[in-house]
């Protein structure tokens, strides 16, 4: 694999750039959907915030899984 | 007295501030189209790593109009409809260059182009049903907006494509069910 990096390095880096992020992305969506749980579910825009937070849970999953899976 | 406050004219509602398109966000927005062409060269020459660099500039410069628009306080609709533009345009770009160079698996890309196809031809359908220049700020589909310039890493970094490919498809899929009721079914919220 030819670039500035080495192997290692470089699959460190992914790894950091895909769960590192999709670990603080889980938290971020977590607690945003811990407080729309408030919020009054008629309201149409409520409900599109609580399922775009629970996409976002899903995705940040799907992130942490695969990285985690490529070291195994 | 009834003389004196009839002469006073009535309060005039304060007229929309008009944002002109060239603004400093919509630069930004564009330059991104920049990192496309030495994307091109990268994966046409094997270069793995940089392929990646550029993806990541691209959606570090996604991620820097929003900010810079807050800054110069330049938001406008027509602003957010040339990032899902830019969106489309570069992570499709992306897409296609990786399955054609056989970094990614095709079924699972021309899957996704084709629902970002019907879910472009839905905001446009929401834009005629609206009347005005509005773009359908959906939660989800941001999220899976993140997700494609990260596609497109994954197969230029060659990192657990197959899983990442695969996975995509259903949960694009159940974000477009949902957005096409909320865009071709539910009513229209006011302009605000």
């Amino acid at each position: 694999m030819n670039g500035p990096l080495s192997y290692t390095a470089f699959y460190a880096f992914m790894t950091i750039l895909t769960g590192g992020v999709s670990a603080v992305w889980f938290a971020f969506d977590l607690r945003n959907l811990l407080v729309t749980r408030k919020l009054d579910r008629a309201n149409p825009v409520v409900r599109d915030r609580k399922f775009g937070y629970s996409i976002g849970l899903v995705i940040a999953t799907i992130g942490m899984l695969g990285s985690t899976i490529f070291w195994l | 007295m009834v003389a004196e406050a009839a002469s006073i004219p009535a309060p005039v509602p304060a007229a929309p501030r008009v944002v002109s398109p060239w603004n400093p966000a919509n630069a930004v927005t564009a330059s991104r189209f920049l990192t496309l062409p030495l994307f091109y060269y990268a994966v046409a020459h094997g270069y793995h790593q940089w392929a990646t660099f550029c993806m990541l500039a691209c959606g570090l410069l996604d991620k820097l109009d929003g900010l810079v628009a807050r800054i110069f306080n330049c938001k406008s609709a027509f602003g957010e409809l040339f990032d899902a533009i830019a969106d489309a345009t570069c992570y499709g770009f992306g897409l296609i260059v990786v399955a054609a160079f056989g970094w990614a698996p095709v079924i699972p890309v021309v899957g996704v182009i084709a629902l970002g196809a019907a879910n472009t031809i839905m905001r446009g359908i929401y834009v005629k049903r609206a009347g005005r220049t509005t773009n359908y700020k959906s939660y989800a589909m941001e999220r899976l907006v993140a997700y494609t310039g990260y596609l497109i890493g994954f197969a230029t970094g060659q990192f657990e494509v197959t899983f990442f490919y695969w996975l995509f498809l259903p949960v694009m899929a159940t974000i477009l069910a949902y957005d096409t009721k909320r865009m071709l079914i539910d009513p229209i919220p006011e302009a605000g």
